[in-house]
């Protein structure tokens, strides 16, 4: 994290239980202003988790959360309303603010304005990811925590949106929290990682390092990673 | 020819408030996932605010305006009883709506006493292509179509309406945009507490109300809204209007004794073919 | 506490239960030994119903309609000039029968379309009573009805009424103990689970599934038939829907899935019933208070108890008295299902 400035988000040894399961253990993680930083682990390491108590949808059991601005997600699995149109999908992220004026995401997915009256459910995956972060920037977010993009979509559509992503940061300077399993496209584009396995934060540190790690290597690289 | 156009009628329109309730359930159901058996006391209350309102000399049309409005207060308070603590599973829910009802009788016995009511609804009779029918019929249908029509425009095209959709197309991604899925679960219950109110006001003039007449209101309510999978408006409408005809003619061309009976049977046998046709049938 | 805490002191528990059980009645007064027999009847329907619901994850709004044919196939045959007793056979025989068969069409519906099934098949039977006039006495209803008896033997007074209820109370919690315990048993608690993951291993799940549905209905027409006989007379208003959900909501206070739940469940609804209308018909009271105020506390307890242990009453001490325990002994095996499966029934609707 850049030294000196106050971080956009931070969170201080988390504890989430689901009953008597432990979900995650003690988690410290941070974010700073315009900052792009990944997540990556395995199925069932908490990733969801974190993001689902750092957006207020589950209370954790201990620990503290701060976050100084606004947070939108991009849901794992997009999630958008199936039965109503693109507009409307995009209309209903500005719900936390005034301004449900749609141009801006037009202007940044061009290729949404022929598709806007049309049903998201009836959209391609990739056409309905651009709709998901589309709708997730209505809400004027601060940081936008972005989980599992590349999810079923084809390669050449991960590397557009990523470069949205990249473009949104440098230019609005919005922090951006990437959750992936596909770490390669996570530690290329983030500047920072951190990796969570089973409910804890394994490793963390800038994304050059972590590359270079003979574990991550070899659990998340599948073998010697090459420039 | 003429009797048949004239049970038709009659069974539109007393069909158009089952339609009513039923939209109720469907409303509330979708976004809370409860199945409100309170949906039938919205109906009596109604009936019951409209007669105070219009014996304390206020004019027809407001008397009923305001009691439909009042109960949907009440039908916010049931959704924040029902809906308890967040987490409540809906059996339990259900149960407490149940309670509900039962509760009302107490209130309604209270300040009603316990004999059937009713009231005057527009009078006379209106001929249309050689078939008479009373007016109150064609108030009834035709204020069903337009609060249907109305709720339609309210779920799809305004920004609160689509955030009730969006609750209960997908409750996880609603509540990412920052959408109160408990409020909005209690805005249901008030629309819901409005639908069922105004199926009392419509249909007191025609049947008299007693504190638990809303066990019947209910009974063909749910019949109608099960119709439609207790999600799809459009058909719980459907199955309203099948039911009120299925009634009609039954009472008309043999004996209304079996009026209710008949109707269901032919809602069930029309439910078991679906489901023998489409396998099981799933919620 | 009624988890079991150790075979010999459940055994214990269930004797001094027994004892009492069979103490009681003489020593009630009269008018609480009718309320007794009742409490037996509703028991036996809700076991029925909670069985049906806990074990087989199915619905029944309309359990009270194999009450009523329960009542009927007891009391037309002994109106007859049958033997009463016969009726303790035809009762229950009849309704499991007529479940059967139509178990086969309904079952294939599910969750909230098999609730309305249900509710729909009891307003139907309850027409056909109606208008069945010849059979049934129809809207008047069936009146004279002998006393339950076999010979020289006969029941008329309330305790002997109350030793037949209880009598079938026994006989019925261990069938369904066994029931709960046998190889179809086990089965049947996959399938409130997941009826697919129940059909993947083999298990017959349709089969199962109207058996179960029989049972819960013979259960009811078992309870039905002593009811005629025990009041002589019967009439459709008898057996409205709300009797229905007066057993659905015993089912749920008690707690679904746990046997005990059943008597729990009817034992407290009926009594807090009876404990109202008693006070409301203290002289002093205007008229109407008695139907307001026992709706009014009706209705308040079901919604705090519903509200504050969502699961019901057996099954929310069960698991108290597990966490006790937890200390010394790991829960067993049997609590910590009950506790599970409660948690998950509260979804079957």
């Amino acid at each position: 994290m850049p030294e000196g400035s106050e971080p956009l988000l931070e969170v201080h040894d988390l504890v989430v239980r689901y009953g008597a399961a432990t979900a995650l253990d003690g988690v410290d993680l941070a974010v700073g202003r315009a900052e792009m930083v990944a997540l990556v682990g395995p199925n069932g390491a908490g990733k969801t988790t974190l993001l689902d108590t750092v957006s207020g949808l589950v209370a954790p059991a201990a620990g503290r959360i701060e976050l100084r601005g606004r947070l939108a997600q991009v849901p794992e699995g997009r999630r958008l309303f199936p039965e109503m149109t693109v507009e409307d999908n995009l209309r209903l992220g500005a719900w936390r603010v005034r301004d449900r004026r749609v141009g801006p995401v037009y202007e940044l997915f061009p290729h949404l304005v022929e598709l806007r009256r049309r049903k998201a459910g009836s959209l391609s995956c990739g056409e309905q990811q651009m709709v998901a972060v589309g709708r997730a920037l209505m809400g004027q977010p601060d940081l936008l925590a972005v989980d599992e993009l590349s999810l079923g979509l084809a390669p050449q559509i991960v590397d557009t949106l990523a470069e949205h992503l990249q473009d949104l940061n440098r230019r609005s300077g919005m922090a951006i929290l990437l959750v992936e399993q596909n770490a390669r496209l996570a530690l290329d584009i983030c500047s920072r990682a951190y990796v969570i396995e089973a409910g804890r934060i394994a490793l963390s540190g800038p994304s050059e390092q972590l590359r270079s790690s003979p574990e991550v290597q070899a659990a998340y690289l599948g073998g010697a990673y090459e420039e | 020819m003429t009797l048949f156009l004239q049970y038709l009628a009659a069974g539109i329109a007393s069909g158009s408030t089952f339609a009513l309730v039923a939209t109720g359930f469907v409303v509330i159901y979708r976004v809370t996932g409860v199945i409100n058996f309170a949906q039938g006391v919205f109906a009596v209350l109604g009936g019951f605010l409209a007669y105070s309102l219009l014996h304390a000399g206020v004019a027809h049309g407001l008397a009923e305006g305001v009691a439909v409005l009042i109960t949907a207060a009440i039908g916010l308070v049931v959704g924040l009883v029902a809906l308890g603590r967040r987490g409540t599973p809906p059996l339990a829910s259900l149960i407490v709506t149940l309670g509900l009802a039962i509760f009302s009788y107490a209130v309604v016995i209270t300040v009603w006493g316990d004999l059937p009511i009713s009231y005057d609804g527009l009078s006379g009779l209106l001929a249309i292509g050689g078939v008479s029918m009373q007016r109150q019929y064609v108030l009834i249908v035709g204020a069903a179509v337009v609060t249907f029509l109305a709720l339609a425009l309210f779920f799809g095209r305004t920004y609160l309406g689509m955030a009730l959709t969006a609750c209960s197309s997908d409750q996880r991604a609603a509540r990412l945009m920052g959408i109160d899925v408990w409020r909005m679960g209690l805005l249901a219950f008030a629309v819901g507490g409005a639908l069922g109110g105004l199926a009392g006001v419509l249909l007191t003039p025609l049947q008299p109300v007693q504190f638990d007449s809303d066990v019947g209101i209910a009974v063909n309510g749910f019949a109608a809204a099960i119709f439609g999978g207790l999600v799809r408006p459009v058909t719980a409408f459907a199955g309203g209007l099948v039911l009120g005809v299925a009634e009609a003619m039954v009472a008309g061309y043999y004996r209304s004794s079996y009026e209710t009976a008949i109707a269901l049977a032919v809602m069930l046998a029309l439910m078991l073919w679906q489901a023998s046709r489409r396998g099981p049938t799933e919620e | 506490m009624i988890g079991p805490r150790a075979p010999s002191r459940r055994a214990l528990v269930v004797a001094v239960l027994a004892a009492a059980t069979l103490a009681l009645p003489p020593v009630l007064p009269p008018e609480w030994q009718s309320l007794y027999v009742f409490i037996g009847l509703y028991a036996i329907v809700t076991c029925g119903l909670s069985l049906l619901m806990g074990f087989a994850g199915q619905v029944s709004l309309g359990q009270a309609a194999f009450y009523a044919i329960g009542a009927y196939a007891a009391a037309i045959p002994a109106v007859h000039g049958a033997p009463p007793a016969l009726g303790l056979l035809t009762g229950p025989v009849v309704a499991a029968a007529i479940a059967a068969a139509i178990g086969v069409p309904l079952l294939r519906l599910r969750g909230h379309y098999l609730a309305f099934g249900t509710l729909a098949f009891q307003l139907i039977v309850l027409t056909f009573i109606a208008e069945a006039g010849d059979l049934t006495g129809g809207d008047i209803g069936l009146r004279g009805i002998p006393p339950l008896g076999l010979g020289s033997l006969q029941a008329v007074t309330p305790v002997q009424y109350a030793y037949v209820t209880w009598l079938a109370v026994t006989a019925v919690f261990l069938v369904t103990r066994n029931v709960v315990r046998s190889r179809p048993g086990r089965a049947l608690r996959a399938l409130a689970t997941s009826e697919s993951a129940a059909a993947a291993a083999g298990v017959p799940v349709a089969a199962y599934k109207v058996e179960v549905f029989a049972l819960s209905a013979g259960y009811a027409g078992l309870a039905g038939a002593i009811y005629a006989f025990f009041l002589s007379y019967i009439a459709p208003g008898s057996f409205p829907i709300l009797l229905s959900i007066q057993f659905l909501v015993m089912a749920a206070v008690g707690g679904l899935g746990a046997v005990w739940g059943s008597l729990v469940g009817a034992a407290v609804v009926t009594l807090v019933v009876q404990l109202l209308q008693e006070i409301g018909s203290l002289p002093a009271m205007p008229t109407q208070v008695p139907a307001v105020l026992s709706y009014a506390v009706y209705a308040l307890v079901l919604i705090v108890v519903m509200l504050l242990l969502p699961s019901g009453i057996v099954p929310a001490l069960t698991a108290r008295a597990a966490r006790r325990r937890r200390d010394d002994v790991a829960p067993t095996e049997a609590t910590a299902g009950d506790d599970a499966r409660a948690s998950r029934l509260s979804s079957v609707l």
